[in-house]
């Protein structure tokens, strides 16, 4: 620890030592009376001081949590010095996370003897946050003296974005010969009627359809869909983001990608995951509920970075996009790199749907009357991009952050229904 | 005669005044040096008194230094969110102590200033000498480092590699030395 004199023994000697030269001056021995308690205050807090000899830990009680949920930090300090340590701790932390509470605690520990201190750490946000070292600052027990460094290690702690619960999700046009939920259009074994059709030689006799034999006077059978697994392409934009005071839509988009995930592995769905941006990150389709951990915890490291380099489908690996899975961009439709990467994935061949995650709330129009111009101008542009990437078949669901995502997926669902054909691949 | 202690009076509680102004200056400024002008200023206001001026300065003084241990410590109290328990008791018991120890002080040096001799050319340089010993003295003492063996590392958290990475922060009111 750093020793460091208090700002107080300057003062102490400075009006001390104008009480001693102005006593010697006018010859008033009473200002010398008054100085010398100040300069003999001073003396024996300086000769008394000892460097403390404090130590101290940070656990938490959970090294996990879910964003607005609170953990708990015990400070343990202990002082094995030989005289009472008065410690001033502030616990460092990510900016993200706030500290109950927020300033430093004062507390004195007993030679020999420990103390423990509870605060609360509240995740304000997603994402991969730390909690310590301990900044402390113990005082001689005159106030004389301070000593100040760091005392603890730094602990993660992982605050998973919440997640909405999604009843709806985007159908996939193709499915995999996977066991799934998604109703198949091929025929095969399966629950969801398709079809009946004249018996032929293989065809088992449970399928024989026997009303539609008894109306028809010949064997009939029933066909049907099978219900199997998609794949399914999470990719994020982390090329730009609109930034409010309140949060951002990468916020937002890391929470939907987080649901829709969740979602699609409970249904039994391969999930990849591409973070496309400055820097390219990206997680192989995969099941269950290792993939699900393991696309939470990329995506906790999800930022905007900065770039101008241009990037094209060929930089993303074709294992990560299979040839009939459904792509789900989750965009906040802000860059221009983003919306060719979107057009190009249509333009051969894949399944793209876009879900927008709006910025307008954290673009407000502005005061002034030209501000408002352009502000609906802005609206105009977003609104003919929307229109643009629909001519190619792309749906656009537009997520506004206070609102669910199901009923933007929706909207979607209808969109892909009226232009299926459009859409076949 | 009545003129001249009608006007000291009002010069006293004028300066009162600006002292309790300096410490509530100091307060909100978070700086200690607004109150030790108020202490210099309270000090010198002991000159206006005519009467019983040595007999009362051990006494003064221990109050003047009571006086700028609870401003400073109400200052460095300030930013404190959560105080534990004993820590005011023992702000208490220090502040009391120095009372004491600023009284003791103060009558010791009125009993030396009682039996000096006349007022010398060679006494005063007796006085400077005095002086510059005593400031020196605390110099060195402020300069000191002692070699202590550092304290023993407590129970290892998770990533103790990573705490130096974090810089350090400076906390307000202190000056590395």
């Amino acid at each position: 620890m750093t020793g460091s004199l208090s700002p107080r023994v300057a003062g102490l000697l400075a009006v001390a030592g104008a009480g001693a030269v102005a006593a010697l001056a006018s010859g008033r021995p009473e200002l010398a009376v008054l100085a010398a308690p100040l300069l003999l205050f001073a003396g024996v807090g300086l000769a008394l001081a000892q460097r403390p000899r404090v130590s101290a830990s940070i656990e938490l009680d959970r090294d996990r949590l879910l964003e607005g949920e609170r953990a708990r930090a015990t400070v343990t300090l202990a002082n094995h010095g030989a005289s009472r340590a008065e410690v001033e701790l502030l616990l460092a932390g990510s900016a993200l996370l706030a500290l109950e509470p927020p300033g430093p605690v004062l507390v004195g520990v007993a030679p020999g003897a420990t103390t423990t201190l509870e605060l609360t750490a509240l995740a304000r946000r997603w994402g991969a946050h730390s909690v310590g070292p301990a900044l402390v600052r113990v005082r001689d027990p005159l106030g004389i003296r301070a000593w100040s460094g760091q005392l603890g290690g730094r602990l993660a702690l992982r605050a998973f974005p919440r997640e909405q619960r999604l009843r709806e999700l985007v159908a996939p046009l193709a499915t995999q010969p996977f066991l799934g939920s998604h109703v198949a259009r091929v025929r095969g074994e399966g629950i969801e009627f398709a079809d009946v059709r004249p018996f032929a030689p293989g065809d088992r006799a449970r399928q024989v359809n026997w009303r539609a034999t008894a109306r028809r006077g010949a064997l009939y059978v029933t066909e049907r869909h099978p219900e199997h697994a998609s794949d399914v392409v999470l990719l994020l934009d982390t090329f730009a983001e609109a930034r409010g005071g309140a949060g951002g839509t990468l916020d937002a988009a890391v929470r939907a990608a987080a649901a829709l995930a969740r979602a699609h592995l409970a249904r039994r769905d391969r999930v990849a995951l591409v973070d496309f941006g400055g820097t390219l990150h990206w997680l192989e389709p995969a099941f269950g509920t290792a993939q699900l951990y393991r696309i939470v915890d990329a995506l906790l490291a999800s930022e905007i970075a900065f770039s101008y380099a241009w990037r094209a489908v060929e930089s993303i690996p074709r294992r990560v996009l299979p040839p009939t899975g459904l792509i789900l961009a989750i965009t906040p439709l802000l860059d221009e790199r983003s919306l060719r990467l979107l057009a190009d994935l249509r333009r051969r061949g894949a399944d793209v749907t876009v879900i927008e995650v709006s910025p307008f709330a954290h673009t407000p129009p502005g005061r002034t009357e030209s501000d408002a111009v352009a502000h609906r101008l802005w609206r105009l542009q977003r609104e003919a991009i929307r229109a643009r990437l629909q001519s190619l078949g792309i749906g656009v669901a537009v997520w506004e952050e206070d609102a669910m995502l199901g009923p933007a997926l929706e909207g979607v669902n209808r969109f892909r229904r009226s232009a299926r054909r459009s859409l076949r691949v | 005669m009545a003129t001249d202690a009608h006007a000291a009076s009002a010069l006293a509680w004028a300066a009162t005044a600006l002292a309790v102004l300096l410490v509530a200056v100091g307060a909100l400024a978070r700086s200690a040096a607004p109150v030790h002008v108020a202490v210099a200023l309270l000090g010198a206001l002991l000159l206006l008194r005519h009467d019983l001026r040595l007999l009362l300065a051990p006494a003064y003084g221990g109050g003047l230094l009571v006086i700028e241990e609870l401003a400073t410590r109400s200052i460095e109290l300030a930013g404190v969110r959560m105080l534990g328990r004993g820590v005011m008791g023992a702000r208490a018991a220090a502040a009391g102590a120095t009372a004491a120890l600023g009284a003791c002080a103060g009558a010791l040096a009125a009993l030396a200033v009682t039996g000096a001799p006349e007022r010398s050319l060679a006494l005063t340089a007796v006085g400077a000498a005095a002086i510059v010993v005593a400031f020196g003295a605390i110099g060195r003492l402020g300069r000191r480092t002692r070699a202590e063996p550092p304290a023993p590392a407590g129970p290892p958290s998770v990533h103790p590699q990573r705490a130096a990475a974090l810089p350090v922060e400076e906390l307000p009111n202190e000056r590395v030395v």
